[in-house]
């Protein structure tokens, strides 16, 4: 599939299309998102492991509007892409979507549903029925008292890197609840309990588009995809809502005020 | 737009984990954790995220200072080398050459600590080279050198994960080196035991299966108490004791003496708890010690370490993967700085001084016509002594901040302030630098290339990733341009990459190591005598460094200052995760500051009710040396009559208290206990 990709990057950038393409380069061994121009070796270009390429996106864009580029695009960036364009955080309009269908192997890391993107021409084969295994395991049979004492043995490992807040494509508030002292106290270790992530858990819901880069950032190895998965089934339950699969529609948790 | 990603090495903690900056237009706008990296696995704490804050903070120095009637004038580097090199030539013929002292940095480059000891050494031409080490694991490298004959860390971070038992002592491991924590927990997952040796309940108390609450510097006692219940009870690896170590009588016979009732007496730390805490170590497949400051800073240091040593050669966990006495080096490059002979008593290397074959090597290497004196050097501490009796005249410093980082900070003012000549080479003006007579704008790490030695053993670069800021140079150019400048010829090098070669001819343990590798391996730990060799992940396998490992048969000593009706509390100094040693680089970072802006100290709830003081309230702690106002932390995390202040924070700077005595041998202060009295001051 990487060779297809490759091709098809190559064709954008020599077409004069896009002045750049968002991918991911091998570099040093390692796989690092990499702006790939016109003339570029492209057969340098990796589809994995994931970063968070929409969070490059929206940097870029906000360094200068004007700049037009494609961007490879799973499932995942697509929809925080469209919860991004919906904040205002990015204009899809001069971003040209490389849709990229997730492997097997890469969906059930992230036990996803939806491990491709809604565009029109996708690279790689979308799994549209794949069979996911239940991503609770044993915790949905623990009793509440039991669930109660694992959120605290694992909220208790925090050392408040703030990186699951860093890495997330949804977190681009200029001043941050977790910061202000108000709700939790600065400067404890742990950070109080359990604060912290419930705020993110709150804040999250109606906009974590599920692509687990929280707990893949985590260095106490907190289950957070866990807990947002939890918040991600409820808002579905109750508000028949799953964030990044529609442009227009607003978080009902929103209130909207008409003057 | 231009965009790229530059893959570095953190300049904050011994953990070692590289990570991506991301640039924009030239910029360095943010940090992008690296997921294939061996250390951090795409994972960083709150220093690593917030690593170029402090870069672009308003106060860079971005131009050489030279001191006019006490006040520092802008000058050219032109002008501010030339007035260095010629005041060190001038002092040289005045007063000699161990007039002098130089403080290289755990903070630089392996590259420029090279440079530093190299200019010590065949230009000023004395052995009075040191560095921070010196303050954290000046023990460490004394005492494992002594019982295994090499002096790092034996296994490396990533193992920690794998061992069926981890014993941490001395080490706020969560804190201090969060990604080595992070094995920690990880280890604790796969079913790991966890023994924790601490006075305080840090945040690791709530994961150990024991935690053991000992009286602060008691270390050598209780592990004799262990080493005791794991002979009683046949829990020791006779095997491995007869193939593969000497003086085992020795210790078996002084160890009598530690029973559990006797090391309870002495630590403090329950009987049963002790014998519980040394079955669970000894029956351990594979069990690994961590250790920090909580082992080295002491006037025991060195018997703390060679302790434990003896712990980990009683049960056969050395050698082996998972297993060792495990040194957490707290500097990104304190092991770099150490291996790279910033030390007065080693070349690169550990080539001692006092070798004269070693000397003729350098001599040789280094062209010089001079000899390099057969003494060792000055120590830190030994050094501020000396300038303060006047011997030692001119100083120069790169990297280091003394006036924060010191025991006894009253002292270390009034030995820099008597000094004929002070260099300070730095990123900010530092409180050390505010001392100087020229101050030499260095760069940070984002700014230069380089090679920094993670707490593993573990060699890895550091990239460049944006142009230095204003004037400021890298650190190796300026010693270079000094160097040149009083007429030497052997510090003429094109970049970094050249420096690391010749640095491979000299150094066995990095003979293997050059850039070319580092690019296409990500790292080499050493031993790496070649550049067939692959590096080495665990040391001592199959036999010592020295061959057979030593144990030493040490007995408790007392620490030097205990308390006593006029100071009845303890007090005990340490680090705290936001911040970073003497908070040069943390206090400058918005969001670190924004979570902890200013220091505290720990007080039991039931001393506090004592003593009438509430949380948040601002008290005195004053000991012998000096007295500092500080707010109170009321929290259970202290023992009673045991206080706890972490050093990063000028306006209450905990080594206005500590005190400078030393471990003979290592020349380490005793920061971890002191004698101290706190007042309520009523604000």
């Amino acid at each position: 599939m990487e060779r297809v990709v490759r091709k098809k990057v190559k064709e954008l950038l020599d077409s004069g299309n896009v002045i750049a393409v968002i991918g991911l380069k091998d570099e040093l061994g390692k796989t690092t998102p990499y702006l790939f121009r016109r003339g570029d070796d492209v057969s340098k270009l990796k589809l994995s492991p994931h970063y968070p390429l929409a969070t490059v996106a929206r940097k870029l864009h906000k360094a200068d509007p004007e700049y037009k580029f494609a961007l490879l695009c799973r499932g995942c960036d697509e929809r925080a892409l469209i919860e991004m364009a919906k904040r205002n955080q990015i204009d899809l309009d001069g971003i040209m979507l490389i849709g990229i269908a997730c492997d097997e192997k890469m969906a059930r890391e992230c036990n996803c549903a939806v491990p491709y993107p809604s565009c029109d021409d996708i690279i790689g084969e979308p799994l549209r029925d794949l069979e996911l295994g239940d991503p609770y395991g044993e915790f949905k049979k623990m009793s509440t008292p039991e669930k109660l004492e694992f959120w605290k043995k694992q909220f208790l490992k925090c050392n408040k890197c703030y990186g699951c807040r860093n890495i997330c494509p949804m977190c681009f508030c200029k001043e941050c609840e977790l910061e202000n002292g108000l709700w939790l106290r600065k400067g404890r270790l742990p950070p109080d309990y359990p604060v912290y992530h419930l705020i993110r858990a709150f804040h999250l819901a109606g906009k974590c588009i599920g692509c687990g880069e929280c707990e893949k950032a985590c260095p106490a190895g907190i289950p957070l995809m866990t807990l947002n998965r939890l918040v991600r089934d409820d808002m579905k339950d109750l508000f028949d809502y799953v964030a990044g699969t529609d442009g227009e529609n607003v978080n009902p948790l929103y209130t909207k005020e008409e003057f | 737009m231009e965009y790229e990603t530059v893959l570095t090495t953190c300049p904050y903690c011994g953990c070692g984990c590289k990570y991506y900056i991301e640039v924009i237009d030239g910029e360095a706008k943010s940090v992008l954790p690296c997921k294939e990296d061996p250390i951090s696995e795409g994972k960083l704490c709150i220093k690593g995220w917030n690593a170029i804050d402090f870069v672009y903070a308003e106060d860079r120095l971005t131009t050489p200072l030279i001191k006019e009637k006490g006040k520092f004038r802008k000058a050219s580097w032109d002008e501010a080398l030339d007035l260095v090199a010629k005041k060190f030539a001038e002092l040289k013929q005045k007063h000699g050459s161990d007039a002098f002292g130089l403080l290289s940095s755990a903070k630089t480059t392996n590259e420029e600590n090279y440079l530093m000891q190299k200019f010590a050494r065949s230009v000023i031409v004395t052995n009075n080279v040191d560095h921070c080490a010196r303050l954290c694991h000046a023990s460490t490298v004394a005492g494992l050198a002594a019982a295994f004959g090499s002096g790092a860390m034996t296994n490396s971070s990533p193992e920690v994960e794998d061992a069926d038992c981890i014993l941490i002592t001395g080490s706020n491991t969560t804190e201090q080196h969060p990604l080595i924590g992070s094995r920690i927990f990880r280890a604790k997952e796969k079913g790991a035991k966890i023994i924790l040796i601490d006075p305080r309940a840090i945040q690791l108390s709530r994961f150990s299966d024991i935690h053991l609450r000992q009286r602060p510097g008691t270390d050598v006692a209780w592990i004799n108490g262990m080493i005791n219940v794991i002979i009683n009870e046949g829990l020791a690896d006779e095997k491995f004791i007869t193939e593969r170590t000497e003086n085992f009588e020795e210790l078996k016979e002084m160890v009598k003496d530690y029973t559990p009732e006797r090391v309870e007496e002495i630590s403090g730390i329950p009987k049963d708890d002790l014998i519980e805490a040394a079955r669970m170590y000894a029956t351990a497949g594979h069990a690994s010690i961590i250790y920090s400051m909580g082992i080295t800073q002491h006037t025991t240091g060195v018997d703390n370490v060679k302790s434990c040593a003896n712990l980990s050669m009683i049960t056969g966990n050395l050698g082996k993967s998972s297993t060792g006495v495990n040194p957490l080096r707290g500097q990104n490059n304190v092991q770099g700085a150490c291996d790279l002979g910033a030390l007065p008593n080693v070349f690169p290397g550990y080539q001692a001084v006092t070798n004269p074959e070693f000397r003729e090597k350098f001599e040789k290497a280094w062209g010089m016509k001079e000899k390099i004196p057969d003494n060792v050097g000055l120590t830190v501490v030994e050094m501020v002594n000396e300038a303060a009796a006047g011997n030692l005249k001119c100083l120069y410093i790169m990297g280091e901040n003394p006036m924060i980082s010191d025991p006894d900070i009253t002292h270390v003012r009034a030995g820099l302030e008597n000094l004929e000549f002070l260099v300070v080479q730095d990123i900010f003006l530092t409180e050390t630098a505010e001392l100087a007579d020229v101050v030499l704008p260095g760069t940070t790490f984002l700014e230069k290339d380089g090679t920094f030695t993670a707490t593993d053993r573990r060699v890895q670069r550091v990239r460049k990733a944006i142009e230095p800021i204003g004037y400021s140079k890298p650190d190796w150019e300026a010693i270079c341009e000094i160097a040149k400048r009083m007429g030497s010829k052997g510090f003429d090098f094109p970049s970094p990459k050249e420096i690391q070669d010749e640095i491979a001819k000299l150094t066995p343990l990095y003979g293997g190591i050059n850039y070319d590798r580092l690019d296409e391996l990500g790292y080499l730990q050493w031993p790496c005598p070649n550049t067939e060799h692959p590096g080495t992940v665990f040391l001592h396998k199959d036999k010592c460094s020295r061959g057979l490992g030593h144990f030493f048969a040490v007995e408790y000593k007392p620490p030097a200052e205990l308390p006593d009706e006029e100071y009845p509390f303890t007090l005990t100094t340490g680090r705290i995760l936001f911040h970073f040693h003497t908070g040069t680089m943390t206090r400058r970072s918005k969001k670190l500051h924004n979570d902890v802006p200013t220091g505290y100290v720990e007080i039991n709830p039931l001393d506090a009710e004592d003593l009438g003081i509430k949380d948040g309230e601002k008290v005195s702690v004053s000991t012998r040396r000096g007295a500092i106002e500080v707010p109170a932390y009321v929290t259970k995390k202290v023992p009673l009559k045991t206080v706890f202040i972490p050093f990063h924070f000028r306006e209450c700077a905990a080594n206005v208290l500590t005190n400078p005595a030393l471990d003979p041998t290592a020349k380490i202060p005793e920061f971890k206990v002191c004698a101290c009295k706190i007042d309520a001051i009523g604000e």
